[in-house]
């Protein structure tokens, strides 16, 4: 008896002291912050970056993975980059020159730019470089087959186009899986894995890669700086912190521990959970980007989603609010709106078709259920919990589908069998993903045939209108008819606009996004 | 002795054979291949279809296993679709902050159970066993990640006394790398200690009431010769034999103290392999695993000949 009270009064002082460990601390990191505070002006030599992933390589003409493209912005440029204003701007290339009819493009190219390797850039790496990515990038490759790169002299090519189209230099300054050049030796040694060396002409070289642990950037000394000044992917890169460490850290708590307490300069992809607690951290400030859309797609071929009534019975229902609260947890962190492209790029943004957005009308979709002749067939939500806004989403819209009497199941799977599974019509009915903006309406995920099976003239016609359009006013027109399409076929429908969010240290400056965290011009003050 | 130790090298084969085909079956059984992963999440299925059929992962199951396995009879582990470096270099690489954290964690373990076993079995019954007993429950009812989290808020996050997470080369020097491996090895050392704490106090209770114990207590023995030459030494097999299952299981099983404490050993490179489909390197650290935790019984084994001569392997 004896012992047992003494059990239990030893088990109760274990679960005090684990309590305490787990919670006193608030009062220490108060003190630290303190301390934090002193002033300096000296920055650090080093920057760390804590990263969600490892990244697959860095030839990042042929990866569409964003960190891909955002560790090898610092290391590789193109000839065009997008400006702050998603305006095509010279990076490599000095100038250019049109022919009358649009189908050959001149292009000087800077003299004087080294390689990491100290060997110049000429055309004939340029030339190789770029019809490389033509062929090998499934974005070029999908707008410029058949274009061609061709030297004329050594700081001169030419690029004859396919078919002349008012968007040229919008795909060759695309940001995802960019025109990156490469010294010629490289391309030409390059295996269908990629290319082996990482060589370019950034502000930063690769000095070392150790897989799962870092990527380590050094600044490269021989930078032919531009004389404008920077905006958005363009203009001066000044490699202001010598050395840059894109450190791996997968697991979303250490690395949320890891900005706090100093470990990490700048913290990645902070989760929604996790956004006030850091937003009240005095030693943090906090990026909020918009970073893309929240879509829904839906399966337009097989079993009873091919009945158009069936398709918009699930828009109708939708109640985009409840769903973007349940996946991003903070009203700060989304907006609603009807348009595909970034809010902020006046030439695409558009609410056109938003009659079909956010209707949250379930007497309509009960309706449309009943026109459709729905009879309780199972309908598969695909998602994966390796992206948790996207899981968050389909949960809420499954109950919303089963308010109205869908019989809706979710599959719930891993990132690679997600992948597989939403990639065959017999497989999903619908499914929701995370889609960083496109530069370009024609890029469009929802767009691609090949992405959630849609097939329809009314998109290859839409998209040639837009190509093709004689003026930017009646390619928008065009873009305007192609949304409102997608919503009337019901074959796809944004949910929302998510933010990207990054923890920076509160002493950092010159921090820049664009499509990607941009690091060339970011101090630490120590 | 050598004989043993040969025949239980021998029987390994089959063990790896089995081993290395049901887990090349599991993995091609999942659906989804390397391409999603080295492809991201925006890739259509026409190009993961076409980067798979390009890594050959379209083939049929016998041809793609049987490809392996005549190239790791050539000593040809393969390459990693992702890493892009071969399956034997990277077991080389990552198994080397593993082997690190284990020993460091074992360490602790040994420094926290012996004293801790060894007094609550001398001291049976009274509040100091009780404590230890406790203690020792918790510690193998708590879950390790919840452990690690706890060590991390208040090591690390609240006291900057060490780094979050992260891995210092031995290169780097010694302080650097036991900084960085000292919160997941005392994380991991702790819930080890809490089982071999349980073990040591329950084997040493089982010799210390033993004839020969009373005998070398009534020559007049010190009570501390008593407890350590003569209780430790005739505990020692079963000691051993816990000792090398908590080894095992350290080298073996660190998935989620490495993912947590980002330490590029091979839980880490496990759980990744998983996630990127990256096939050879599942099956290079499954069979590298395999190999490890047999290795590390026939050493305990023969170590048993050490401690007593009655157990010596092949002794009739």
């Amino acid at each position: 008896m004896k012992n047992r009270k003494a059990i239990r009064v030893i088990a109760l002082a274990m679960c005090a002291t684990l309590l305490f460990a787990g919670c006193g601390g608030s009062g220490k990191k108060s003190s630290s912050d303190n301390s934090a505070s002193t002033a300096a002006t000296e920055t650090k030599d080093e920057l760390h970056i804590a990263v969600s992933a490892n990244p697959p390589s860095l030839d990042v003409q042929t990866s569409n993975s964003s960190l891909v493209g955002e560790i090898a912005a610092h290391v590789f440029e193109p000839l065009f980059a997008m400006d702050d204003k998603y305006e095509p701007t010279p990076v490599l290339a000095e100038s250019y020159e049109v022919n009358d009819d649009g189908s050959v493009y001149t292009i000087k190219l800077r003299e004087g730019v080294k390689f990491h390797n100290g060997k110049e850039m000429t055309s004939e790496d340029v030339v190789a470089s770029m019809n490389r990515w033509i062929k090998n990038c499934s974005r070029a490759k999908a707008l410029l087959e058949g274009s061609v790169f061709e030297a004329v002299d050594d700081y001169t090519v030419t690029l004859t186009v396919n078919k002349p189209a008012s968007d040229i230099l919008m795909i060759l300054a695309n940001p995802s899986m960019f025109a990156a050049i490469y010294p010629k030796e490289v391309v030409d040694s390059a295996t269908e894995e990629g290319i082996s060396e990482y060589i370019g002409t950034g502000p930063y070289k690769m000095t070392e890669w150790k897989q799962d642990q870092y990527v380590k950037l050094d600044k490269f000394e021989d930078y032919k700086n531009s004389d404008n000044a920077t905006t958005g992917l363009a203009g001066k890169k000044e490699a202001a912190t010598p050395t840059l460490y894109f450190d791996v850290v997968t697991d979303v708590s250490t690395r949320m521990a890891g900005v706090q307490n100093g470990q990490y300069d700048i913290a990645e992809e902070v989760p929604t959970d996790n956004y006030e607690e850091l937003s009240n951290d005095k030693n943090l400030k906090l990026d909020v980007t918009n970073g893309g859309t929240l879509n829904l797609f839906l399966n337009t071929t097989e079993g009873i989603m091919a009945n158009e009534d069936m398709r918009q019975a699930v828009l109708a229902v939708l109640n985009c609010e409840d769903i973007l609260y349940a996946s991003y947890g903070n009203e700060d962190l989304y907006e609603l709106n009807a348009g595909w492209m970034n809010l902020s790029d006046a030439q695409w943004s558009t609410e056109a078709g938003k009659e079909y957005y956010n209707q949250n009308d379930e007497k309509k979709a009960k309706e449309l259920l009943k026109k459709a002749g729905y009879n309780n067939e199972e309908i598969t939500l695909v998602t994966t919990p390796d992206y948790p806004e996207m899981y968050n989403a389909t949960l809420v819209l499954q109950e919303e589908l089963q308010k109205i009497g869908v019989n809706a199941v979710v599959d719930s799977n891993d990132f690679n069998t997600f992948m597989e599974h939403r990639s065959d019509p017999k497989q999903f009915s619908m499914y929701i993903t995370s889609n960083s903006y496109a530069l370009l309406p024609v890029q469009l995920s929802a767009l691609n045939k090949e992405w959630a099976g849609l097939d329809a003239p009314e998109v290859t016609e839409g998209i040639d209108a837009i190509r093709f359009a004689d003026s930017t006013e009646d390619a928008k027109t065009a873009w305007e008819n192609l949304q409102t399409f997608l919503y009337e076929d019901g074959a796809a429908s944004v949910i929302g606009h998510y933010t990207s969010v990054n923890a920076l240290n509160a002493k950092a400056e010159g921090y820049e996004f664009l499509r990607y965290a941009l690091y060339w011009n970011t101090t630490v003050s120590k | 002795m050598l004989r043993y130790i040969g025949k239980r090298i021998l029987s390994l084969i089959p063990v790896m054979i089995v081993v290395s085909f049901v887990a090349f079956l599991i993995v091609y059984m999942i659906p989804g291949g390397p391409a999603s992963s080295i492809l991201g999440l925006e890739a259509t299925a026409d190009e993961i279809h076409a980067l798979n059929a390009q890594l050959g992962f379209d083939r049929p199951f016998f041809v793609q296993y049987g490809d392996w396995i005549v190239g790791v009879l050539h000593g040809d582990w393969g390459n990693s679709y992702f890493l892009h470096e071969s399956v034997s270099t990277l077991l080389g690489e990552y198994f080397l902050p593993t082997i690190s954290l284990a020993i460091f964690a074992q360490i602790i373990a040994l420094l926290i159970s012996i004293p801790l076993g060894l007094i609550a079995a001398y001291k049976r019954g009274t509040v100091i066993d009780i404590t230890a007993v406790t203690v020792s429950l918790i510690g193998s009812a708590l879950p390790g990640f919840l452990l690690s989290m706890f060590l991390m808020l208040a090591l690390s996050v609240y006291n900057h006394i060490f780094p979050v997470a992260g891995y210092a080369d031995l290169s780097q020097g010694l302080g650097e790398h036991l900084k960085y491996l000292f919160v997941p090895a005392l994380s991991l050392g702790i819930v080890q200690a809490a089982y071999l704490t349980r073990m040591i106090r329950s084997s040493m209770l089982d010799v210390l009431y033993k004839n020969f114990i009373h005998t070398a207590r009534a020559k007049g023995l010190k009570e501390k010769k008593v407890l350590l030459v003569y209780g430790l030494k005739n505990a020692a097999p079963v000691i051993l034999t816990a000792v090398g299952q908590s080894f095992g299981s350290l080298i073996t099983g660190t998935i989620v103290t490495e993912t947590i404490f980002n330490i590029p050993g091979l839980g880490t490179l496990t759980m990744n392999s998983i996630n990127r489909r990256d096939v050879f390197v599942i099956q290079g650290v499954v069979l590298f695993v395999t190999l490890l935790y047999v290795l590390v019984n026939l050493a305990v084994d023969i170590l048993y000949g050490f401690v007593d001569p009655r157990l010596q392997p092949g002794r009739k």
